[in-house]
């Protein structure tokens, strides 16, 4: 019954992350008329790196398939997954909770204890990566539109991987630190700090590799990238159950 | 019939119950043959630890004060050793009324006339019996 | 002796950075007893729960729970299968209620005890739907033990069970463990501050200071050998050094002089009789001057 009890601790932050990213995808679906009546009027001029985004969205979102990995799997997914990761990674963890001492006077080994809530946080990050997702194609009918299904699950499965960095992330923040605030901190810190380096260094980092851009640009899947995503999940994964293994507690 | 122990007053509780069953029989509260409570029983009755019920019964047997046989219970011996006639406790109660009287007439109080007597009985060593 | 030792530590060491809360603690248990386990806060017992139960890894020495390492991961699984711990019960889960807590505790115990749960229940009245984090402390505490209790452990180890609870309620959790150890072969490790109860229904006592373990034994023997020889002389005490084993401590107070020994106190009276004082009581000691005397003479 431990995934049930994991269930239950983290329950709300799924639902609600789910409501937002579902509300967030239909709304995305929803804006592209509008996008497209707004299109002809703008045509921006000026130099410099700005302008030359704006063009370049502009002219992305004539497609729909262009507009759809612009704001949803380049924007509205990514931010609202990310932060849902970080918080399901951060939930209902044993050692950080007041609760340590009766589920550790349980026959369970902590490889059991850690790696089921790490389990049922990567099932719940998995639903609110695809379920909002596949609402896209479900839904763009509705708008006289058609995206491709296996577009979705190809960019849902990038997004899901590079989710799991952070979760990983938190996860581990969550089972080396005794408070609440810590591990949340650390994690946000970590995103902040991809951002900037992806700004910084323009090389494509973490969040070219959840929004799928190499697929959507060239058709290839951006193996390198996710990779480097899964061996870093991996790893940390790893350490969070050593470190959980020799903790007093 | 059987009350609780005081188990802070340094006396082991066994040694306390003993004492009980002891003056439940001299009093003729408890009879040759008849049964005791069960150590169960009695140890939830009393919330004593079984064990020290189980002790307090054995040497109680091993003093031939009662008799355990196996699967009925604990029963008091016919012929319980300690029976005294009830005329020789009705002597002992009257001295100790007329020793207590006459320490009162002294101007003891009563409370250092109760510890006059445990500091006596405390201090005579122990005589035979197992108390190892 | 023949008993077998359900806990058993060996010059068991624990520092957290710069304090050392064990210091080489050597503990025996055996089997089918009630052992109190006294201390001050800070002593170094909960450390020792801990330890025994896998919360916490020592430092150095060795501790066996039913003969196995309680600091080997799979050994310590199997030691939780058989030995329940009933601590300051805020640890239950909240968010959950009274049914969905037991099924969720039973559902790791194949050999849930359901005849005990519906009695417990009833006696405890305990009501299933309600969630836990409405419960009072005593019912808490309650829930906790049934918890501990249905699950068949063979070894119940209760850290402060009865602390915040009226005496009713603590006198109820004392029945329990009565009841419980009663039914069939148990060993229980009871940490309290409570002396009284631990007088009431411990057969054994290990008192535990600074780290180590001072005092331990049957408690019977130990209400049997300690005494307190009380001296009052027609001038001041005299400074004289009892000799020999079995003199806890001495205490002078202008002209009495007060002697707790732990052997009887026959070689004490001895010696005192020879200083011809006006008065000489001997008188028992209950557990809590002991425990006040032997941590006395470790300061």
């Amino acid at each position: 019954m431990l995934w049930y009890k994991s269930w239950l601790e983290t329950r709300w932050r799924f639902l609600i992350g789910l409501g937002v990213l579902l509300c967030s995808a239909v709304a995305t679906v929803y804006t592209y008329p509008q996008v497209l009546r707004l299109l002809p009027l703008v045509s921006p001029q000026g130099h410099g790196a700005l302008s030359a985004e704006i063009r370049q969205s502009i002219e992305l979102s004539r497609h729909y398939r262009g507009f759809i990995w612009l704001q949803w799997f380049r924007q509205n997914s990514i931010d609202w997954t990310t932060v849902f990761a970080i918080l399901l990674g951060t939930s209902g963890v044993v050692s950080n909770s007041r609760q340590t001492g009766f589920t550790l006077s349980l026959p369970l080994s902590r490889t059991r204890v850690a790696g089921v809530r790490g389990a049922a946080g990567l099932g719940e990050l998995f639903a609110l990566v695809f379920l909002p997702s596949i609402v896209v194609p479900l839904l763009s009918p509705a708008i006289g539109q058609t995206y491709s299904m296996a577009d979705t699950l190809i960019h849902g499965a990038c997004l899901f991987v590079g989710a799991t960095v952070f979760f990983s992330a938190a996860f581990l923040f969550s089972h080396v630190f005794d408070d609440v605030w810590r591990p949340l901190l650390l994690a946000f810190a970590l995103v902040v700090a991809f951002a900037v380096l992806d700004k910084a260094l323009h090389a494509p980092a973490i969040f070219s590799v959840m929004s799928g851009e190499t697929f959507f640009r060239t058709g290839r899947l951006p193996w390198p990238g996710l990779l480097a995503c899964v061996a870093a999940s991996g790893a940390m994964g790893w350490i969070t159950l050593r470190i959980f293994m020799h903790r007093d507690l | 019939m059987l009350f609780r122990p005081n188990a802070s007053s340094g006396l082991p509780i066994y040694l306390q119950l003993m004492e009980q069953v002891k003056h439940a029989i001299e009093t003729g509260a408890l009879r040759p043959g008849e049964q005791l409570p069960g150590i169960r029983p009695l140890a939830e009755q009393l919330v004593m630890n079984p064990n020290t019920v189980a002790k307090a019964y054995r040497e109680l047997e091993h003093e031939g004060v009662i008799e355990l046989r196996q699967g009925s219970g604990a029963f008091v011996s016919r012929n319980a050793a300690i029976r005294r006639a009830p005329d020789s406790l009705r002597a002992a109660q009257s001295m100790v009324a007329s020793t207590v009287q006459r320490l009162r007439g002294r101007g003891l109080g009563d409370d250092e006339i109760r510890r006059l007597v445990e500091a006596e009985i405390a201090r005579i060593p122990e005589k035979g019996g197992r108390r190892g | 002796m023949g008993e077998s030792l359900i806990i058993e530590t060996s010059g068991l060491r624990k520092t957290f950075g710069e304090i050392e809360a064990l210091r080489g603690l050597d503990l025996q248990v055996p089997a089918g007893s009630i052992c109190g386990f006294l201390g001050r806060n800070g002593a170094g017992k909960t450390t020792t729960i801990k330890v025994l139960l896998g919360l916490i890894r020592a430092t150095g020495g060795e501790a066996r729970v039913f003969g196995l390492p309680a600091g080997e991961e799979r050994a310590s699984v199997e030691i939780r299968r058989r030995a329940a711990l009933v601590s300051e019960a805020e640890d239950l889960y909240g968010a959950m209620t009274v049914e969905q807590m037991i099924r969720f505790t039973a559902s790791f115990f194949p050999g849930w005890r359901s005849d005990l749960q519906a009695r417990l229940l009833r006696r405890f009245d305990l009501r299933s739907g309600t969630t836990i984090k409405r419960l009072s402390q005593g019912m808490r505490t309650r829930l906790a033990l049934l918890l501990a209790l249905c699950r068949g452990a063979e070894l119940l180890v209760l850290d402060e069970p009865t602390s915040g609870l009226d005496p009713a309620a603590a006198e109820e959790v004392l029945q329990a463990l009565v009841t419980y150890i009663a039914e069939e072969p148990k060993t229980i490790f009871l940490c309290s501050h409570q002396i009284a109860e631990i007088e009431q229904i411990a057969d054994r006592v290990a008192i535990i200071d600074h780290g180590r373990l001072v005092l331990s034994g049957s408690l019977d023997a130990l209400q049997r050998s300690f005494r307190r020889i009380s001296m009052v002389f027609d001038r001041d005490a005299p400074a004289v050094e009892f000799r020999g084993a079995g003199v806890a401590r001495v205490r002078r107070e202008g002209r009495a002089l007060t002697v707790f020994s732990n052997d009887g106190g026959d070689a004490v009276l001895d010696q005192a009789r020879a200083l011809h004082p006006v008065s000489v009581e001997v008188a028992p000691v209950g557990l809590k001057e002991i425990f006040f005397e032997t941590i006395a003479a470790e300061d």
